[in-house]
């Protein structure tokens, strides 16, 4: 029998008629669809183009583009916010590329394909928060929002050195991260008071870490940990009391600077908290189990809004007299235990639906339960539910806006200021709720689909 | 070789027993909980007496002493509990409205989704993409503000009338506060065609059950819906002849300020804004759970009603709806409870629901304590409600095994 | 056979062949009000490699978790190397060390590599410096004979690659003992041979084995004793040659009549 050749496959290309007809009007029903749609769609479109360039009253945004920023932050204190943005993109840029490097190694050695970024890539990645920068800088009076966004940009770049660290030296990459997050958050708030434990407690994990204390026995190695402990400690503490620096308390802060770190530092705090409560709920000690059900279940079962009331007016009550924590350090601790038990429902999820041979395996080859914990079961849940802790995080930054409810002046709160001046004060209120929506929209449409893309990796991948 | 011999009906040392562990882990976590507890309950007691503000809940029989908004019947002399009720009410009714609205708009958006018409599926993707990513309460605000209080109206006119033509009535109204629509009222004899009503319904259930007989034993198709219906609009064209014009329609009519009106069906600005913003936004997220659930509808299915020749309004009304129902019905559930709970985003707007009442209440100096113990007591048990039906329907929709 | 000759053959058969590495004497397990071990009496020696068969459900797999604790014996007293096995937490611990499992469905851990899920252990538990660990794992990847594939990830071998990646990890902890649940069943046939030839050349360097499994074959080459359990009891004991050709007991008959 002779072989069949290959031929080339068959041409098929739609010329714009037939995809008009195919995707428009396949039948009666869906013509009937696109016919009542179409004009819809035209009158709805011209009505908004209509609105936002020709009837709009802009120049609301324009006149007080640096209210809805930072609200009611101290304007000759500007700087720090401008300090602390760098700071940030810096850490972004060193804490993207480090975490790019170390995978691509790992990709190269198991012989997986490494992929690469292209520039394109990473503006069609994260195109809505471009379109919200590009946005701002329409409305920016000044030259100083372009001043920062380059700055920014080329902070970031900066960063993305880190790729040429040694696998040996990734652990500095890390460290590089840490400081510069701290640093950014110090330079709004200041060096006063107790911040200097936060930093002291990153320091310490990072040198945990990073010095090799394998091959000792237990007591070496605990006495190890403590004496490093104690050397981070003090590092930490004598470098903010020789550098005093005076600063902003969030209690000032406003605007979307405010509602950007109430979203990061609730995030933060909440994600151990809700690991220990779904460790605990599936825990098969009772008393821990019943604890954490009964709070888990009690949190979720009211809204948001009663948390922050509780926050508002209880916390005063429950704690001894005189202390007066601020407002806004009451509505991060009630977002954050709000939170907390929506991602140990998210994490215990996770943990169910890891095979239990992956456990069995760990015991059996002698690892102790933490040890197995640590290395064996949690990273594979965690890595599991992902997405889903991500949609949890978008909800969080979304119910920042509460805070308006609070008198809080968070980036929608602070509309209030805005239409208090004289000027605006029964105008243009479309027009900052379609700002302020387009904002929200820009950070939240962009994580999700880093959400979604994530998602669609781990399906792929191992 | 004999290293740790043991007999195993010798106890280990009480550190490294087992079962001693257990014990002594629970023990340690309930007293510290119970310790933390104690702190702060005492706390609590303390800075109570201290400031002189009460704990119980004796504020629930005293006097309201202010006035609910757009409530002119409450007298703000009835006791406290009386305006609890009236919050739960308003919540309630919000809800519900919000809850129909998502799911209307939500299942119509979520089909729309999977559509082969271009402009259906990009559209409807765009609307999920919108809605979804943006809080729910700034649509509740720009309803209530950018609609209502500082929308067009101010600028055109006090009050937008579309009337009938011809007539001297209005078919809809728009003012700074309110809508309005025609309504029915009592002309005489509206309890009796009430009667009707429900004749016509008991009838309409018997077509429907002979209609349905005739298809199992002849084959023919049963138009069973329409049958119904035809019966039901005859018997109540009969009804209505027969009575004497047993109602009339009230159209509406704008009172003298030109904000609330004085007849028609009268819809207040803030329960639009919170039922109409809520129903829209979590239409997103029912869409998305619609689509989710049909997607996950495995394609063998839809390969299986092919290959039997069923059509495709026959593949999904009998074979993919009824799974993918199963799919969603949890998490449909699931998202009623968080509408409930959005509903109390209504202390911003005005609208008297529990939330702002009780702000309103702690605001006119009722003790902060057990008003907001209160208020998250009245979501708790929506919650236990809401998770319960969601318990029995999840065992009764189990699929045997 | 008289009862006298035939009990003692039987004890002569549940005596170890040299000193017992372990010993399983009047073991008990229970699941709520089922028993899934009655009365359980074996001892296995140093060197000495058992095959235990059954039908599903007989007890087997309980029995080999019981020995490294992934199962609690309700009665009875189970010697792990002169450790007994009891509530005391340090004891289960050394004799998990001491004993390798390698499981049906190979539990390799997939968000490490090879050489990662070998060395976890030897340097989290015995707490070998990661250069001695990494070319211990080296060393037990060159005895099941796939070093090339030491950063690759789980995902990326085949079964049979797995099952042998999952064998060295249980080696490179020196185990006693190694226990083995129905090391094949999961496998595809033409990946079974590659992993019994791991077995078979661990059973002839002296690796004392307990074995699950259905693989006659492996059974008659390198069994030391062949123990048949059925409803959780142990039938009946005996040397490869002896049980496959002359049976004693009539459910032994019975089970190898539909397997054989």
């Amino acid at each position: 029998m002779t072989a069949v050749e290959n031929r080339p496959a068959p041409v098929l290309s739609t010329t714009p008629v037939e995809w008009v007809r195919e995707r428009l009007f396949p039948n009666v029903a869906s013509s009937i669809v696109t016919l009542l749609l179409l004009p819809v769609l035209i009158y709805v479109g011209y009505r908004a183009v209509l609105f936002v360039a020709v009837n709009g009253r802009w120049e609301v945004v324009t006149r007080n583009l640096t209210l809805f920023m930072q609200g009611t932050f101290p304007r000759d204190e500007q700087w720090r916010i401008v300090a602390q943005i760098m700071c940030m993109a810096f850490a972004l840029g060193v804490g993207a590329s480090t975490a790019a490097s170390a995978a691509a190694d790992r990709a190269r050695e198991a012989g997986l394909p490494v992929a690469r970024q292209q520039p394109l890539e990473v503006v069609r990645r994260f195109w809505p928060l471009i379109a919200f920068v590009l946005v701002l800088l329409y409305f920016a009076s000044t030259v100083t929002p372009w001043l920062v966004v380059l700055g920014t940009l080329a902070l970031f770049l900066l960063g993305t050195a880190a790729r040429f660290l040694t696998a040996s030296f990734r652990n500095v990459g890390w460290l590089l991260m840490a400081l510069s997050v701290i640093a950014g958050f110090q330079v709004v708030s200041g060096t006063t008071g107790r911040s200097w434990v936060a930093a002291a407690v990153v320091v310490l994990i990072a040198l945990w870490t990073s010095v090799g204390l394998e091959g000792l026995d237990r007591l070496p190695r605990l006495a190890a940990r403590v004496g490093l402990s104690v050397l981070a400690a003090a590092i930490v503490f004598g470098v903010y009391t020789l550098i005093p620096l005076s600063g902003v308390g969030w209690d000032r802060w406003s605007g979307l600077h405010l509602t950007l770190w109430v979203s990061a530092l609730a995030i933060v705090l909440s994600f151990p908290l809700g690991l220990l409560l779904a460790l605990a709920r599936r825990s098969t000690l009772p008393a821990l189990r019943m604890l954490s059900t009964g709070y888990i279940e009690l949190i979720r079962g009211v809204p948001l809004i009663t948390l922050l009331f509780m926050g508002q007016y209880i916390l005063g009550f429950m704690l001894p007299a005189g202390s007066n924590p601020s407002s806004i350090t009451r509505a991060i601790a009630a977002i954050t235990l709000f939170t907390a038990a929506y991602v140990a429902e998210i994490v215990r999820g996770g943990l169910q639906s890891l095979p239990y041979g992956q456990t069995e395996a760990a015991q059996a080859l002698g690892l102790p339960p933490a040890k197995s914990m640590r290395l064996i079961i949690l990273p594979q849940a965690l890595r599991a539910v992902i997405p889903a802790m991500v949609g949890q995080f978008i909800s969080l930054f979304k119910d920042t806006s509460l805070l308006y409810i609070l008198a809080i002046n968070e980036f929608l709160g602070v509309r209030s200021l805005v239409h208090a001046q004289p000027d605006f004060r029964s105008v243009a209120h479309a027009e900052t709720l379609v700002f302020v929506a387009f904002g929200y929209w820009a950070f939240a449409y962009a994580m999700s689909r880093e959400s979604q893309r994530l998602e669609r990796r781990l399906r792929v991948g191992i | 070789m004999t290293s740790q011999q043991s007999d195993s009906r010798v106890r280990p040392p009480f550190w490294r027993d087992a079962r001693v562990l257990r014990v002594v882990g629970q023990v340690i976590a309930v007293v510290v909980v119970f310790l933390l507890l104690r702190w702060l309950f005492a706390n609590l007691v303390d800075n109570s007496r201290r400031t002189g503000i009460s704990l119980d809940f004796g504020f629930l029989n005293r006097p309201t002493q202010f006035q609910i908004p757009n409530h002119d019947e409450f007298d703000p002399r009835s006791p406290v509990w009386q305006m609890v009720l009236v919050g739960v009410k308003n919540t309630l009714l919000a809800s519900v409205f919000g809850v129909i609205l998502a799911a209307v708009v939500g299942l119509v958006v979520g089909i729309a989704r999977l559509s082969k018409n271009w402009l259906a599926a990009k559209l409807a993707a765009a609307y999920v993409e919108f809605f979804r990513n943006i809080p729910p309460l700034v649509i509740i605000v720009f309803f209530a503000f950018a609609v209502f209080l500082y929308g067009p109206l101010p600028n055109l006119r006090e009050s937008i009338e579309i009337g009938f033509p011809g007539t001297d009535h209005n078919v809809f109204v728009l003012s700074l506060e309110q809508w309005g629509m025609p309504s029915l009222a009592d002309a005489g004899n509206l309890a009796a065609f009430g009667l009707f009503l429900a004749f016509g319904l008991v009838i309409a259930v018997l077509v429907w059950r002979w209609r349905t007989r005739v298809n199992d034993q002849t084959g023919a198709p049963h138009h069973r819906v329409l049958w119904a219906l035809g019966v039901l609009a005859v018997l109540l064209l009969v009804g209505y002849v027969v009575l004497g014009e047993p109602f009339r329609i009230t159209w509406p009519t704008l009172g003298e300020n030109r904000r609330r009106l004085v007849d028609g069906f009268a819809i207040n600005a803030g329960f639009i804004s919170v039922a109409g913003a809520l129903g829209l936004y979590t239409a997103s997220h029912v869409a998305e759970i619609v689509r989710g659930s049909i997607l996950a509808i495995s394609t063998g299915q839809s390969e299986a009603a092919n290959a039997l020749a069923l059509n495709g309004f026959q593949r999904y009304r009998f074979v993919i709806l009824p799974q993918a129902l199963r799919i969603a019905l949890p998490p449909l559930i699931n998202q009623c409870l968080n509408l409930v709970k959005n509903t109390s985003l209504a202390a911003a707007v005005g609208y008297s629901e529990i939330t702002n009442l009780t702000q309103a209440s702690i605001g006119n100096g009722r003790p902060a304590v057990p008003s907001i113990v209160i208020l998250m007591g009245v979501y708790l048990s929506f919650s236990l409600i809401i998770s319960f039906m969601l318990n029995v329907v999840n065992r009764r929709m189990q699929l045997a095994t | 056979m008289s009862n006298e000759s035939s009990t003692q053959a039987y004890a002569d058969a549940t005596r170890a062949k040299g000193d017992a590495l372990i010993e399983v004497s009047g073991v008990d397990k229970y699941f709520g009000d089922f028993q899934a071990l009655k009365d359980i009496n074996i001892n296995v020696g140093i060197r000495e490699v058992v095959v235990v068969i059954g039908p599903s459900g007989s007890g087997k797999s309980t029995l080999i978790r019981c020995i490294n604790r992934l199962e609690k014996h309700d009665r009875g007293t189970i010697v792990v190397d002169g450790i007994a096995l009891s509530e005391d937490i340090r004891n289960i611990q050394e004799v998990r060390r001491e004993t390798g499992m390698v499981f049906q469905q190979f539990n390799l851990f997939p968000h490490l590599t090879v050489i990662e899920n070998i060395t976890l252990a030897p340097r989290e538990v015995r707490r070998l410096p990661k250069r001695e660990a990494e070319s211990l794992a080296m060393e037990m990847l060159e005895r099941v004979k796939i070093p090339e594939q030491a950063h690759k990830y789980p995902g990326q071998l085949s079964g049979g690659q797995q099952q042998r990646v999952a064998i060295a990890r249980s080696l490179a902890m020196k185990p006693k003992v190694m226990l083995f649940d129905e090391p094949t069943s999961a496998l595809d046939p033409e990946m079974i041979k590659e992993v019994l030839d791991v077995m078979v050349e661990l059973a002839e360097g002296g690796m004392t084995m307990i074995v699950v499994t259905h693989e006659m074959g492996f059974a008659r080459a390198v069994a030391d004793r062949v123990v048949f359990m059925s409803d959780g009891q142990i039938v009946e004991v005996g040397t490869p040659e002896h049980f496959f050709t002359d049976p004693r007991e009539d459910r032994t008959k019975l089970f190898l009549s539909q397997i054989l």
